[in-house]
């Protein structure tokens, strides 16, 4: 039996497994649900076996609905599917992961179920039954808390990497529900390739130096590769360095750039506008190097050095 | 007060910006060091329209008057001086034309002008601003004129197709006459391998019995002098824009570099001494831009403008090189490096100091000018 | 083929500051642009055209002064455009938008594709795509790449999906958002700003369009804005590492040592 007024998260796949974002979302939901059910909706295929993975972070249910045809399902067909289960269960909010896939599928959803979508959210929680979402606006220089009053499911996206997951105890219950999904010929898929630079990405990086303007020479640069092949650590940077040829707005950190949770950032001559700080302020440990001890990243970390960058990389180096 | 453009002007000049800033400033350093454009700028400039911005739209242009296309001078120049040069070699040649040309040779070569670049020979090795001095003749024959002759330091000169030529028809008498790279007897020269501007070629042409028609005479014969003299006017509004552009260009390094670059723990910013310099800057600037937009202005009005084109040059182009020198002492041995920009923004604006009329002769024009009113 | 585009005019910069008195929103640039996005479905649509004929509408909501930013995509190539634009639409969040957008689309008619920017810079939601391709019931490729015609009214269209790309062949009519990746969008020429001006502008109020007047504007609007604050980092003990570069690179290490890092 399904249980009504839950908090329901979306499950997506990447490739094979479940993606992060699902097991952040469900780690999160737990922690701010109170007393309502946490459901993990999960539509596959018949051979995929999300169910296990999912079980692991801890929801008191799991929405189970196997089907051959939810391989390359159309966003048309999975959102009427969706539709259907919401409706027929009326969770008190529905939650997306803010990935390409969820921020196509739910405002499909949305639209069908006239209810209110908040996009890409940094944060959520409950007021009585009231879900607070906080989202970011004007590239990261503003937040917004929307609420849905009237309406329901309350629906968000939330942004990747935004909170940890965390495996939990407790038995989750498998809830089997019977698919009932229409092929879509308008829409059909017919190649699907995964990105070769994909499993580099600096989103699910653990560890990350971040190089910004205090760090812009080709020795330093090179310094602070050497460093992190060593620690293996990834390499992001701060807007100024995406003008160099060697970085691609793919590595800048914070506004419309990657957002970034790592267990460990050591920042190299970056200043810490605000959009870079909204960036990284997922990190765990945030150590950062500067000339200038006034400079804002200072106060937003865990250990400081003032000094110029190249020589922390040089004395590091000397020293791994 | 800023001028209130019309949306169109408001919308050429927001093209103009994202183009400079996306597609021209990152070549600008590398012109510097190359003396030369990057491959395919040019053409891309062409593609997406430059060359028609001030031809009439009856030739196919767009139409723009003298004052925003000035305006958009200044907004190109800030990124790169060189590629606002270019562009005003061009629009002085058509502006030319567009006054002195016949119907016909209008006809037939305005249209063209939308992807072709104009330009205007004038000097030649024994004299610039001395236009008596020049040695290249035509002689009259049946139905049109025999050119021949060299000119030198052609802003353009190898990279235009079209050059309104300065030439004598008489002992004492100058008549200008358009040429055409394809006709017989037109050759390239060397190019200039000149200190700034150097993404803008600047190059000879050597005439060997060029024929043209009496339609490719601009005006009378006899008119040299004064086409010179005019395309001079109009070339020096634009330059003054160019000046303007390359102090704001200069102005904004020195203010971003001043505000990050601490001496003892404060921005240098903070100082006085530099505080003084950056000022300096910007009130240099802004008298230069008021020059030429005063200029532009009496142009579109009808009104004259030589010599207030002639003052935004000559006030404009010694008081950009002190900018630009105000900007490297800023940014100190950053500045002095060819890896920066200022030493060759410096050199840029010292190239209008004589390109166009010397600031020695601009200001006797301006001198006879202010006798000339007080006179009995 | 009849595409429309749908366009949205955002502020100039994300650049606001909070007065520190009223904490009000203090917007630098009054002027507003064209959300960068919807640059690159208006190349997609005039590229389109291009190769298979027909003809570009652009489609906007907004105030009147949106008809700059509509301006700006005419002289991009755009045949005509239409403006929404009444009293009655304002405070429309992103499901009255797209109702009121998809009425309108319904209203022009014959419309084969609509094309959307990926998302606008200012709200960054990505949902009114989806939204008026779910009223019209129509297919949807978001987050386009590469956007190829193919015959008998079908559209192949890449998606970039992050981790992968996936290429889906859509039946007309259909909705696609286009990413930057698309294509570089072409500058506006002189010639074609000067046109722009006189290509069919045409305003369409509430009046002009069938709707039903609880989904727009703030009855239409589930959602509401209940609070906006400057983001606040939180802020850590910053302790400071020695001085000497090598000592602190000990430091750093043992502490990196400490908690399992190395």
């Amino acid at each position: 039996m399904i249980s009504k007024e839950g908090l329901w998260i979306v499950a997506e796949f990447e490739g094979t497994r479940i993606a992060p974002v699902t097991l952040q979302l469900l780690t999160k939901a737990r922690a701010i649900a109170g007393s309502r059910p946490v459901a993990a909706v999960l539509m596959e295929t018949p051979e995929a076996d999300g169910e296990e993975t999912l079980a692991q972070y801890g929801p008191d249910e799991i929405i189970v609905l196997q089907a051959e045809g939810f391989k390359d399902a159309s966003d048309r067909a999975l959102a009427a599917q969706l539709t259907q289960l919401i409706q027929a269960h009326q969770p008190n909010a529905v939650l997306f992961g803010a990935t390409p896939a969820g921020r196509s599928l739910a405002p499909r959803v949305q639209d069908q179920l006239a209810t209110g979508l908040t996009a890409d959210c940094l944060d959520f929680y409950y007021e009585e039954n009231e879900l607070v979402q906080v989202k970011p606006s004007y590239g990261d220089n503003v937040m917004c808390e929307i609420v849905c009053p009237d309406r329901r499911p309350q629906m968000a996206s939330v942004r990747p990497n935004t909170f940890a997951a965390q495996k939990a105890q407790g038995a989750a219950r498998i809830e089997r529900v019977p698919v009932s999904l229409t092929p879509d010929d308008s829409c059909v898929v017919q190649h699907t390739a995964l990105k070769i630079a994909a499993t580099t990405s600096l989103s699910g990086a653990r560890k990350i130096i971040a190089l910004g303007r205090g760090a812009n020479k080709d020795a330093v640069v090179a310094g602070a590769r050497q460093l992190a092949e060593k620690l293996g650590a990834s390499v992001g940077v701060s807007r100024p360095l995406t003008d160099r040829p060697d970085f691609t707005a793919e590595q800048q950190i914070g506004q419309s750039g990657v957002t970034v949770s790592p267990d460990l950032i050591l920042n190299l001559g970056v200043s810490g506008a605000v959009q870079y700080q909204v960036g990284m302020s997922g990190s765990k440990l945030v150590i950062s190097a500067n000339r200038d001890p006034k400079a804002p990243i200072m106060a937003q970390s865990d250990y400081t050095w003032t000094g110029d960058a190249g020589a922390l990389v040089a004395a590091l180096q000397e020293l791994l | 007060m800023e001028r209130q453009w019309t949306e169109p002007e408001q919308m050429l000049l927001r093209m103009a910006a994202k183009y400079t800033d996306t597609e021209l400033a990152p070549h600008d350093l590398a012109m510097a060091h190359t003396n030369r454009y990057p491959d395919g700028l040019v053409e891309k400039l062409i593609k997406t329209g430059f060359l028609t911005v001030m031809l009439p739209e009856a030739y196919g242009g767009a139409g723009f008057g003298p004052e925003v296309t000035a305006a958009m001078i200044e907004r190109i120049a800030k990124g790169s001086a060189s590629v606002a040069a270019t562009l005003e070699g061009h629009y002085k040649s058509v502006d030319a034309v567009l006054r002195f040309g016949t119907d016909a040779l209008k006809k037939a070569l305005l249209p063209q002008a939308a992807s072709r670049i104009l330009a205007f020979g004038m000097t030649e090795s024994t004299g610039g601003s001395n236009p008596m001095g020049i040695q290249t003749t035509a002689k009259r024959v049946a139905g049109g004129w025999l050119l021949n002759g060299n000119k030198v330091m052609i802003t353009n000169g190898g990279l235009a197709q079209v050059y309104c030529v300065l030439a004598k028809t008489g002992d004492q008498e100058l008549s200008v006459f358009v040429v055409d790279q394809d006709m017989p007897g037109f050759a390239f020269g060397k190019r200039e391998d000149f200190i700034g501007l150097r993404g803008t070629p600047v190059g000879e042409i050597f005439l060997t019995d060029v024929r043209v028609d009496d339609d490719h005479l601009l005006g009378r014969v006899g008119q040299g002098g004064h086409i010179g003299d005019v395309a001079h006017a109009d070339a020096r509004i634009l330059m003054g824009a160019v000046l303007s552009g390359i102090m704001q260009h200069a102005l904004s390094l020195a203010a971003k570099y001043a505000n990050e670059r601490t001496a003892g723990g404060t921005p240098i910013g903070q100082l006085q001494t530099i505080q003084r310099k950056l000022a300096d800057i910007k009130i240099s600037q802004e008298t230069t831009h008021l020059l030429w937009e005063r200029a532009a202005f009496a142009k579109a009005q009808g009104q004259p403008y030589a010599e207030l084109a002639a003052m935004a040059k000559a006030h404009g182009s010694r008081a950009a090189v002190a900018a630009c020198d105000d900007a490297l002492q800023v940014y100190g041995g950053y500045g002095y490096s060819n890896d920066y920009p200022l030493a060759h923004l410096m050199l840029d604006a010292r190239a209008l100091e004589i390109a166009e009329g010397t600031v020695e002769k601009m200001r006797t024009a301006i001198a006879l000018a202010e006798l000339k009113k007080e006179e009995a | 083929m009849k595409i429309v585009v749908c366009i949205k005019q955002v502020p100039g910069s994300n650049r606001v500051k909070f007065d520190p008195i009223t904490h009000n929103l203090v917007r630098e640039g009054l002027a507003g642009r064209m959300n960068p996005f919807d640059e690159n479905a208006i190349e997609a649509a005039v590229r389109l055209r291009e190769q298979v004929g027909g003809e570009v509408i652009l489609l906007s909501m907004g105030p009147d002064a949106t008809k700059e930013t509509l301006h700006d995509g005419l002289a991009m190539g755009a045949d005509a455009a239409y403006l929404l634009s009444a009293r009655a639409f304002a405070g429309s969040d992103t499901l009255a938008t797209g109702y009121i957008l998809a009425q309108a689309i319904r209203q022009i008619g014959g419309v084969d594709l609509t094309l959307f920017g990926r998302q606008a810079v200012d709200a960054d939601t990505g949902q009114v795509g989806p939204i008026v391709a779910t009223e019209l019931d129509l297919p949807q490729a978001t987050f386009a790449s590469k956007i190829q015609p193919l015959a008998a009214g079908r559209l192949a269209v890449e998606r970039d999906l992050g981790a992968v790309t996936q290429t889906v062949q859509l039946t007309l009519p259909a909705v696609v958002t286009v990413r930057a990746e698309a294509n570089r969008p072409r500058y506006e020429s002189p010639i074609a700003i000067q046109q722009s001006l006189h290509k069919p502008l045409t305003t369409w109020t509430d009046q002009d369009l069938t709707l039903d007047a609880s989904r727009i504007g703030q009855a239409g609007s589930p959602t509401v804005v209940r609070k906006v604050f400057a983001p606040t980092p939180p802020t850590r003990a910053a302790k400071p590492l020695p001085e000497d570069p090598k000592a602190a690179a000990k430091a750093l290490l043992d502490i990196l040592q400490a908690q399992g890092l190395l």
